[in-house]
């Protein structure tokens, strides 16, 4: 089971509002970066032409995938934007020159489950398909396997408060999203697909119900509407029931977000290389909070403007959900394929935290198994945090979402697992 | 510009929103001590009406005693001013140690005494550096404080009966009078002289001033976990454990189910349980470590109750177990990964339940048969018939010295020498001395007199024992001439009825019956005169007409059971009786 907390507030923003698109912004800032790999060779330089897909950054590290631009235009320069997790990042410009020109155009594939194994391990590593939920993976590595994967669980759960991107996108893309699973799972032998939806979200399985009968091999597993209910891990023993030790491979499992799943269905069927995806931009000092279909590389500051702007002056600026996203204190943030929000808050005030009277509340709330406020009381003995296990928390933010007395201890917590990382060396 | 980390959304429970919640359960219980200790008494015509709200400033006092040292430690020694001061005293709940203090104790004790200890239980919470750090429940600080230093005045005034009951109820609170009754106690002395377990549960029974009340504890135990201001895993696993213990020690000893809920329901159990237990910064914060914690208080407390002189046991429970709050979060924290890890102190834990549950079911035997520490004899003569004894026994405050005479296994004299306890005159107005007297076969069903519980409870035990050491020193009993077993007091010849008037000794003192004879055979026995406790149940048993109608055979006539010795002494007689007139008409004849 799953320890968490119910906590479904701010969907309602944005989860009934039209889809709308922005995909003319006149610059486009490319990051140089693949998930957290910012180790990436430029491979255009200023005055040149691209095409929409061009490749113009290919990253070094272990894992190979190249940076597409979204847009045709002229690489104008190189600056530095902020990324979601609020570093800094260098960023090609490319002023857009509205044509949507690309180098060639290819076929359709009408029967996407086609493909032979290594073919579709090609077509995702060259299309630069990387993990939508958050993480930024790169997808092609998680079939890029000799081991049996026996399941490909979808995670829909969605349980970010706020966050209703992937909630649309399943709602618009329905049949894509079936039949994208059923061609996973056939092109990798894959016996079982899961389609994991929080329980609330009837209106969706119900629609799925219509469908099911054609995919036979596709479940939809409805989850408790609880936080952090999506999370990989706790997600694989609410509907497996097996628990693995670094990754969910070890016991034949995949687990992919469903925005990620559409991007490797246009992968598949349209060669299509990431370069948009839906964000959900909301919040109450947002004045129209919407989902929207952007361009990779966009700024989130025009994409706020094009959709009428902020009801005050004053707000905080967040980088994806509101329990785990960043905020980015220059407001100068681009939009990434794993950024699946940008919320806009009020400021917080830090005067309202109070003594800790040790209630205990976040122990019992942590999904991670932790003990925040003993890690609190520890901060100082690194060798107290590591029995502690500091190191597993997974940053869900819900003991400091618990906390009475509001102290910031998921903050807390970070710092640990920092010293523990400067204790280890 | 720093950068604030997330989550950007907070939960709308806050510290003083469960501080609140706090409050509001103990309300109807603070709106139940005045019902109970003010309105009651005063409509009983008991106490003025001004004093009704006396047991509201009990308790009032004390939080506001806590609150201004709070403040001025905070002002003096944490050098906070103006806003600081005004934020400090918002978030730190200052009140609460002098308030749970004045809940714990007994109404009748001097206020300055509360207060003082108001003042303590602030100070040691302030000493390990004020509210969220503090290890010890800085009321039950304050509680230990007046137990250790006032402990005398927890008896002054009738001690925790309010004014009203120190006229109804002639004995102490349930677990004081728990550890009175010799052995383990039944329904009729345990829970009879409060009624029944009904008073138990709504709290119309004496005790501290907020704790009586079962059913509102409960009440607040649920309210409170219901707004989530509470560990309720530890409440519930501790008057559970309680309740195990005392139904295993119950059941070996043929007890019904009110035995275990007489326990729970006894001795602030509840109130400490839900509100003392619970203290967030004394408690565990990890769900194993307050199910552990649960435990070993129900563990400690049934131990303290049996096993040491102190018949509640609840509060130093929790005291000692906050020492181990701390540690036991390690084991609940791994515990948390690894469920094993918490194994050996839940095996510790139910070996101590049932080691102690078997234990005191099978041995627990109130000094009864034991010899008393507490009493010393210092002189025994013995001339003739008469033994008199000079003896002492640890009272209230100190040895009571006191002289017995023993006249042929009668006592006839008890008189005090020396003694020096702060309610004497209770003892000496009540006439007690003289109760015990006349009651000397029959010690355990006397009564002992509310406000000097420990005093008249020693006056019978030095009794008790001065007779023990006389049955077990077979002093000869030289016989009398004038002290005659059976005795003829005349014989009535009236035409064709002769009438025997005789003289029996029995239990209680002399029997006199009025044995009609007619026609050489009884017709009618009359009992004239008796003191016999039980002679109840010889009339029940229809056992004069027992008699008569088996004059020929009355050896084989059993005794009453229950009134052995009254029903032995009439057979007796009879036989006698019998003899006497067959030797006459054989004369006669």
């Amino acid at each position: 089971m799953i320890v968490g907390k119910k906590l479904d507030i701010g969907k309602d923003l944005s989860k009934y509002n039209k889809i709308n698109s922005f995909l003319n912004p006149q610059y486009v800032y490319v990051p140089l970066v693949s998930g957290s790999d910012k180790n990436i060779t430029v491979v255009v330089k200023k005055g040149d032409y691209v095409y929409k897909g061009s490749i113009i950054g290919k990253s070094k590290g272990n894992f190979r995938i190249p940076i597409h631009s979204s847009v045709s235009g002229i690489v104008i320069d190189f600056i530095e934007k902020s990324y979601l997790d609020g570093s800094k990042v260098k960023c090609v410009k490319i002023e857009n020159d509205f044509k949507e020109q690309v180098i060639s155009k290819k076929e359709v594939v009408t029967k996407i489950s086609k493909y032979s194994k290594e073919d579709f391990i090609k077509v995702l590593q060259t299309c630069g398909v990387i993990g939508m939920g958050g993480a930024g993976f790169p997808t092609y590595v998680k079939y890029n396997t000799d081991k049996k994967v026996d399941t490909l669980i979808v995670n829909a759960v969605e349980c970010e408060p706020y966050i209703t991107a992937d909630y649309v996108l399943v709602q618009d893309k329905m049949e894509e999203l079936l039949e994208v699973v059923d061609a996973v799972m056939e092109i990798n032998g894959i016996k079982e697909g899961i389609i994991a939806i929080k329980k609330s979200n009837n209106e969706l399985i119900k629609k799925f119900y219509n469908y099911l009968g054609t995919y036979p091999k596709i479940k939809v597993v409805g989850v408790n509407n609880i936080y952090p209910a999506g999370w990989e891990r706790g997600l694989i023993t609410k509907v497996k029931g097996v628990d693995y030790h670094k990754l969910p491979l070890e016991k034949g499992i995949v687990v992919n977000n469903v925005s990620t799943m559409l991007a490797i269905y246009e992968a598949l069927k349209y060669h299509k290389p990431l370069v948009e995806r839906i964000v959900t931009f909301t919040g109450e000092d947002l004045k129209e909070p919407q989902n929207i279909l952007v361009k990779i590389g966009t700024l989130a500051s025009d994409v706020i403007e094009h959709i009428g702007g902020t009801v005050k002056e004053n707000y905080l600026l967040i980088a994806g959900g509101p329990m785990m996203g960043s905020e980015i204190d220059d407001k100068d943030l681009i939009i990434t394929a794993n950024c699946s929000c940008v919320l806009l808050k009020d400021l917080v005030s830090d005067n309202d935290i109070v003594n800790c009277m040790r209630c205990g509340k976040c122990t019992d709330v942590c999904p991670a198994h932790l003990s925040p406020v003993l890690i609190k009381d520890n901060l100082k003995n690194v060798k107290n945090i590591k029995k502690l296990k500091a190191k597993r928390c997974i940053e869900c933010g819900l003991c400091s979402y618990i906390c009475p007395s509001k102290i910031r201890l998921r903050e807390l917590v970070i710092e640990a697992k920092k010293k523990m990382d400067s204790g280890v060396k | 510009m720093t950068k604030i980390i997330g989550p950007y959304i907070k939960s709308k429970n806050t510290t003083s929103k469960m501080m609140l919640n706090l409050i509001l359960a103990l309300l109807p219980i603070i709106v139940f001590t005045v019902y109970k200790n003010g309105f009651l008494p005063y409509q009983a015509g008991k106490i003025d009406l001004i004093h009704i709200f006396y047991p509201l400033l009990f308790i009032l006092l004390p939080s506001l005693v806590s609150f201004i040292i709070e403040t001025l430690y905070a002002i003096v020694f944490l050098k906070k001013r103006n806003k600081d001061i005004i934020r400090y005293i918002r978030n730190s709940y200052s009140f609460f140690p002098g308030l749970f203090l004045g809940l714990v104790l007994p109404i009748n004790m001097p206020i300055w005494i509360v207060l003082l200890g108001a003042a303590v239980a602030t100070i040691s919470k302030m000493i390990f550096g004020g509210f969220g750090k503090n290890i010890f429940n800085p009321a039950l600080i304050g509680y230990l404080f007046i137990f250790l230093l006032f402990s005398s005045y927890f008896q002054v005034d009738g001690g925790y009966l309010n004014k009203l009951e120190v006229d109804t109820i002639s004995s102490s609170t349930p677990l004081t009078n728990a550890v009175l009754v010799e052995g383990i106690g039944d329904y009729d002395s345990l829970v009879k002289p409060y009624g029944s377990l009904i008073n138990f549960f709504t709290g119309m029974i004496p005790g501290a001033v907020g704790e009586t009340s079962a059913l509102l504890c409960l009440l607040a135990l649920i309210y409170l976990t219901i707004t989530g201001a509470i560990k309720w895993r530890i409440p519930v696993v501790y008057i559970l454990t309680v309740f195990f213990i005392t139904s295993f020690i119950g059941n070996i000893n043929d007890l019904g189910m009110w035995y275990p809920l007489f326990q729970i329901l006894s001795g602030g159990l509840m109130f400490g349980a839900v509100f003392m237990a619970t203290d967030p910064v004394t408690s565990p914060t990890t769900c194993q470590a307050q199910i552990l914690y649960g435990l070993f208080l129900g563990i400690l407390t049934v131990g303290i109750r049996y096993l040491t002189p102190f018949p509640e046991g609840v509060f130093i429970s929790i005291l000692v177990m906050n020492i181990f709050a701390r540690v036991l979060d390690i084991v609940g924290s791994k515990a948390k990964f690894d469920f094993r890890v918490s194994l050996i102190p839940y095996l510790i834990a139910w070996a101590l339940i049932i080691g102690l549950g078997f234990y005191i079911g099978n041995n627990y035997v109130k000094d009864a048969s034991k010899v008393d520490a507490n009493f010393k004899i210092i002189s025994k003569e013995t001339i003739g018939n008469k033994t008199t004894y000079i003896a002492t026994q640890k009272g209230y405050v100190s040895d009571i010295k006191a002289e017995v005479i023993i006249n042929n296994e009668k006592v006839i004299s008890y008189k005090v020498l020396e003694q020096s306890e702060s309610f004497y005159y209770k003892i000496y107005d009540s006439n007690y001395l003289d109760t015990l007297v006349n009651n000397q076969f029959s010690l355990n069903n006397v009564d002992t007199v509310s406000g000097a519980t420990v005093t008249s409870t020693s006056l019978k035990k030095l009794l008790q024992n001065v007779l023990k050491d006389y049955d077990e020193s077979d002093i000869p009993i030289i016989y009398d001439e004038e002290e005659k077993d059976f005795e003829i007091i005349n014989i009535e010849n009236n035409e064709d009825k002769i009438i025997y008037n005789v003289n029996k000794k029995s239990f209680g003192g002399y029997l006199q019956l009025r044995i009609t004879f007619v026609h050489d055979v009884i017709e009618e026995i009359t009992v004239v005169n008796q003191n016999d406790s039980y002679f109840g149940l010889v009339i029940d048993a229809n056992y004069i007409t027992t008699i008569i109608r088996n004059q020929q055979q009355l050896e084989e006539i059993d005794t009453v059971s229950g009134a052995t010795i009254s029903s032995q002494a009439i057979k007796d007689a009879i036989t006698k009786t019998i003899e006497d007139y067959s030797g006459k008409q054989t004369i006669n004849e």
